[in-house]
Formats: structure tokens, sequence, C-alpha cells
């Protein structure tokens, strides 16, 4: 339990997903201009995320991983499909993308109207395939932790993209060198951002 | 421009053969030398950790220098007993694999080192976790199973500058001569010390500053593995 | 004068219309600092020069062949699979390349990690598929797929070259920085080494490139 917790801080605010990796900053340096829409791309992220963490690290463990298929015959115990992982993770977060838009359609129209837009860009957003190669390679246990992890690094993105969001929305008054005007400060402060956040790095829990 | 469904099943399938056929190919063409790479990496690991500078010897020599300087290599139980006695049985052990494993089923690698000097070291494989994922390692044993010969670390993806220090010699350097039981012969394995350990400190070395958590990593990880092997260290070190 | 012309007459696979597609990315169409696609996956093995250089080229392959790929194809991919089958054929030269990396440059690859893998969902190679290869010839989408990958390879080394002579005094892992100015008190900076730096590099870079071109600057 306390290990849980400790891993769903620290995968909001020390592994964060944009600062310590800068996954999923296309949609976040394209995105962030209004808070509504940021808070709405990362409440998308964060639900994806939940869903196919899991899921791919279910078809890591009993699919892919040397050994894995061992639960169907003891022959396959050398069988190593690990090569394949990249192939099959994309494909299962794009369909399961797919699936959430048509089920989000299908019984709840509002937000649909809400996230419909995003979950299309979803699909290759880095943040999603980032998490599924991160617990591919960091060796999580189990589905608990998994989901926890996926959990925390999608509010983490949330906080990162409504914050970028809020400070650009103010910085459209204020004087800027006009050559760094849009991406390059919108860089500038994410780095000043990412400095701010590594003071949470010696939280242990 | 609209396909009809057939159109698109038929272009589905086709494509997932011919792309799950050319890569099968390129795995298994590049399996051999993948396999190849991290069986020298592990035997660069073993040497490294009995003080041999591997950084200067080029790939091809690795092999025929672990032959030279690792004599043999046995795996044991919980209790000590050797379970395997045949070298390259126990090279292809995976330690991740054991330690999953209950304790008493698990068989751990010892691998025995002839210096140059006719000494003998004993290397045993280390497995921990640090900030981010995963970190290894070996650490080598003087005969008297009390005073550490030499290490070396390992890590996935430790910050660089910080914990990813631990791979680094300046880290490993202090390790060397110091010792894992007091003058009471019990077991207190290696502090890490933030902040410097005293100089006169027989089981303490310095952490990395702002590496505290893989440095307390590196700590549990020796006293965690370290423990697996007391039966086997305490039959041999009374010999 | 007339040696030019049949040089251009034998060879007009680099007419010069191919060779804006190599030239401008570099700079007026620069995937990172202008169009924005493709900073995700990559930052992060900026750190030292080597493993940015590996990704580069990297990225440049897995961007011209996924191109030519598709380009090759695009009259005859459904357009209601085409992002799939675009995502397939990335995918599969990625894993490609993935294995090579751990087949020949073992230690890179290692350090390289899990960001190989996210060349995948790298905006520069959907971007590119979606407004370059799918209305575009073979060829032209070839060259444009190596423009776009270099450009962003470039960026990438620059990020590169900064963090590691400031960060460790290095390059290429060759100490650079003489030993007089560490005794008289020059120290490296570790914060170049953190995440954050290759952001505010990158910042500075923008900075620099829109001062230079001024039709760059928004306002």
């Amino acid at each position: 339990m306390e290990n849980l917790f400790n891993l769903f801080v620290r995968s909001i605010f020390i592994d964060n997903m944009i600062f310590a990796y800068f996954l999923g900053m296309c949609s976040f340096l394209a995105v962030s201009k209004t808070v509504k829409t940021s808070v709405g791309l990362g409440i998308a992220v964060t639900f994806v995320l939940l869903v196919t963490a899991p899921v791919n690290w279910l078809v890591d463990t009993y699919l892919l991983k040397p050994g894995a298929l061992v639960w169907l015959s003891q022959d396959f115990a050398d069988l190593d499909l690990s090569y394949l992982s990249f192939m099959i993770f994309i494909a299962v977060i794009a369909a399961i993308v797919q699936l959430v838009e048509m089920v989000v359609e299908k019984f709840s129209p509002s937000l649909y109207n809400a996230l419909g837009i995003f979950l299309p860009l979803i699909a290759v957003n880095c943040a999603i395939l980032g998490v599924a190669l991160f617990v591919q390679e960091r060796e999580y246990h189990s589905i608990a932790e998994v989901t926890v992890y996926a959990g925390g690094s999608g509010i983490g993105w949330l906080l990162a993209i409504a914050s970028l969001a809020a400070i650009r929305e103010k910085i459209t008054y204020s004087n800027i060198p006009k050559p760094l005007r849009g991406l390059g400060i919108s860089f500038i402060i994410t780095g000043l951002m990412a400095i701010a956040f590594m003071s949470f790095m010696g939280i242990k829990i | 421009m609209q396909h009809s469904n057939k159109y698109i099943l038929i272009y589905s399938i086709v494509m997932v053969v011919i792309v799950a056929v050319s890569l099968t190919i390129v795995a298994v063409q590049l399996k051999p030398a993948q396999d190849e790479n991290i069986r020298i990496e592990k035997m660069q690991n073993i040497l490294s950790s009995v003080n041999i500078p591997i950084a200067e010897i080029p790939k091809k020599e690795i092999s025929a220098l672990y032959d030279k300087y690792i004599t043999s290599a046995v795996a044991v139980n919980v209790k000590g007993e050797e379970v395997i006695t045949d070298a390259t049985q126990v090279f292809k052990i995976e330690v991740v694999n054991e330690l999953k494993k209950p304790d008493d089923q698990q068989s751990l690698p010892v691998f025995i080192a002839r210096l140059d000097n006719g000494d003998t070291a004993y290397v045993l494989p280390l497995r921990g976790k640090g900030l981010w994922g995963p970190i290894w390692g070996y650490i080598s044993l003087k005969s008297d199973f009390n005073t550490i010969y030499g290490a070396m670390f390992d890590h996935k993806g430790e910050t660089p500058g910080l914990g990813a220090e631990i791979g680094q010699q300046w880290f490993i350097e202090p390790f060397k001569g110091k010792t894992i039981f007091d003058q009471n012969g019990k077991f207190t394995s290696i502090q890490i010390i933030k902040g410097g350990a005293a100089d006169d400190n027989p089981h303490g070395v310095d952490a990395i500053s702002g590496g505290t958590i893989t440095s307390k990593g590196v700590e549990k990880m020796i006293f965690d593995n370290l423990g697996s092997y007391q039966a086997f260290i305490q039959t041999h070190k009374n010999h | 004068m007339s040696e030019k012309l049949t040089k251009v007459e034998k060879e007009p696979m680099f007419s010069s219309k191919i060779l804006k597609l190599l030239k401008n990315p570099f700079n007026l169409e620069n995937p990172i600092t202008v169009q924005v696609l493709g900073i995700c996956s990559a930052l992060a093995v900026t750190v030292q020069m080597k493993p940015a250089i590996v990704m580069a080229l990297s990225v440049t392959i897995v961007t011209a062949f996924s191109n030519l790929i598709i380009s090759s194809l695009r009259n005859t991919i459904p357009s209601r699979i085409r992002i799939i089958v675009q995502l397939v054929v990335v995918a599969a030269l990625v894993i490609i390349v993935d294995q090579v990396l751990k087949a020949f440059v073992y230690d890179v690859s290692k350090k390289l990690s899990v960001f190989v893998g996210l060349i995948i969902t790298n905006c520069i190679l959907m971007g590119r598929l979606e407004a370059y290869a799918m209305g575009n010839k073979p060829w032209p989408s070839f060259v444009d797929g190596i423009g776009n990958g270099l450009g962003y390879g470039m960026i990438l080394v620059i990020v590169a070259f900064f963090r590691e002579v400031l960060g460790s005094g290095k390059i290429l892992g060759m100490k650079i920085i003489p030993q007089f100015l560490y005794d008289s008190g020059y120290m490296d900076n570790g914060l170049m080494i953190l995440p954050p730096m290759a952001l505010i590099t990158i910042g500075i870079i923008i900075w620099v490139q829109r001062s230079k071109t001024p039709e760059l600057q928004e306002k």
C-alpha cells in the first residue's frame, strides 16, 4: 500500500512525463493555449492511460516476454516475442482509443463532445506509448502497480499541461522579445517549470 | 478514395502477413549477434568486478580473458550447498528469475576467479532497485570471504550525473578492502553514508550527493543479496 | 555553363526542387523549431553526443523509408485504415532499427532504452507521412524524409553538444576542457545534465534562429 502511494506521488511530481521525459510534448505545445482545452486533453490522456497501460502490461506479461507463454504449454518456455512489443503496444493503443471513442460516443454524448476531438490525437501521443514502454522496462510486478503508475503519470501530465496553459494565457500581456514570442518562450517556461518540479526529487514517502 | 470492405480486409491481411514475416526474419537473423552482446557484457561485468580494466580490452578478447581468469563457477542454494557445478550452466542462470522464486528453490551463482597473484576471489551477482528502475552488479570477495576485492554496478535509467554515478570508478573504488563482517563475526554488509564515510570506517563508503535514493538502493542490494549467500559464506569462511 | 546544364540533365534526380526538400528542414521548415513536431521522444537522449547522433540517424532512416514506403503505396491504401497502415509501417521500421542497434551498437542501444520505441509516436513521422508522402511521388518523399530527419537530428546534436560540453566538459566522451581551467576553479555545470536544460537550450536555439530570420517570428 505504502509502496503504491509512493509510486503514485513519484509518478505525478518527480517522474513527470513532460518535465522529466518530454513525452507528449507535441500536443502539449500545440494545445496548451487555453486552460479549458488543456484540461480536456489532460483528462482524456489520463483516461486512456488508465485503460491502455494495464492491458499492455497483461499482453506483455502473458504473451510477449521471454517465457511468457508458459501458461499455454511448457514447450513455449524459450519463446521470446518481445521484439514485437512496439508493434503490439501501438496496435493495442490505437484499437483501445478507437473503442473508447465509440463507447463514449454511444453512451455519453456530452462527454464525447468534451473529449471527442482529443481522442484521435491521443493514439499518437508519446506519453501513452511511453508509459507502456516504461512499465515494460522497469519490470513492474503487479497490475495494481501498473494502474497506479498510469494514473499518476496521467495526472502529472494534466497538471503540467494545465499549468503551462495558464501561464501562456497570462503571458500574452507581457512584453517578450519578438523572436522569442510563442514557441521559444513556451520552451523556456516549460524548462523553468521542470526545474521547479525538480525540488520534489528528494521526496520519498 | 472509397474501397470496399473486402478490399480493406484483404489489404490488412496481406499487410500483416508481410510485416510479420519480415520482422520475424530480421529478429531471427539478428538474435545470435544480440545474444553474443549480452553474453560478452556479462563477462565484462564479472571481469570488471575482479578489477580487470575491461575498458581497454577489445570485445573480441573478452571471451578468452574470461576463460583465463574465471576458472570455475558453482550455483548454491540457500543452505549453502552446491547444487550446480557445471560452469557453463551456472553462467546461464538469470539472477532476476532466481530471485523471483521462493528462497528454498533459488540456486544462485558464484563465479570463482584465479587472480594474477595466485589468490582466489569469489564473484557474487547483485540485483536491486534504484530510484527509477532496476540496478545490478557484481561484487567479489577475497578468499577470507570477508574483504571486498572489487565491484561493479550498472543501472537501467538512473539520472545521469547523479544516480548513474554508481557505475563510475570513483564510487566503486572505496568499496575495495572494506569488510562485510565486524570483529565479532557479525554480518554488517556495507553502509553507504551520506555526507561521506569516516576514513577508518571498515564497512562504510561515500554516498553520491544528489543520488541518495540510488545510493541507498545499492546499499540495500548488497545487504539483501549477500544475505542470500549467508549460509554459503559462513561455511567457507570458517574453513 | 554547358557543363552545368548537362549535369542537370544527367541527374534529374537532384533538381532544384529536390534540393530544396533537403535544405529547407534545416532552417525555414525545421521540424522542431518551426513545425513543432517530434520534440517528444528524443530530447531525453541529448545528455551526450553519441546517443544523440545515433538517435538522429535512426529517426532519419525511419522517416526516409516510411515516407518511401507509404508514398509508393499511397494509391492503394484504403483511406479508412490509413492511419493504422502508417502506424504499422512505422512500427515495423522502428522494430528493425531497434533490433539492428541491439545487435551492432549494444552499449548505445542500452542508453537509448525506450526512446527508440518512442520514435513510433514521434510526430515528425506521422506529420510528414500525412503532409507529404500521401500526396507525392516516392523519390521526393524519400528526400523529404531524409531532409526532415536530418533537420531534426541537427537540433538534437546541437542541444547535445552544449549539454555535453557545459555539463560534463566532454565531446563524444573526450575531455576537451583543459585541466588548468578546473584547477583555477572552473566547474562543470551539473544543471546542464538535468532534463530541464534541454528545453531551455531549445528555447534559446529558437530565439537565435528567429532573430536571424524575422519572417518566422510570431506576433
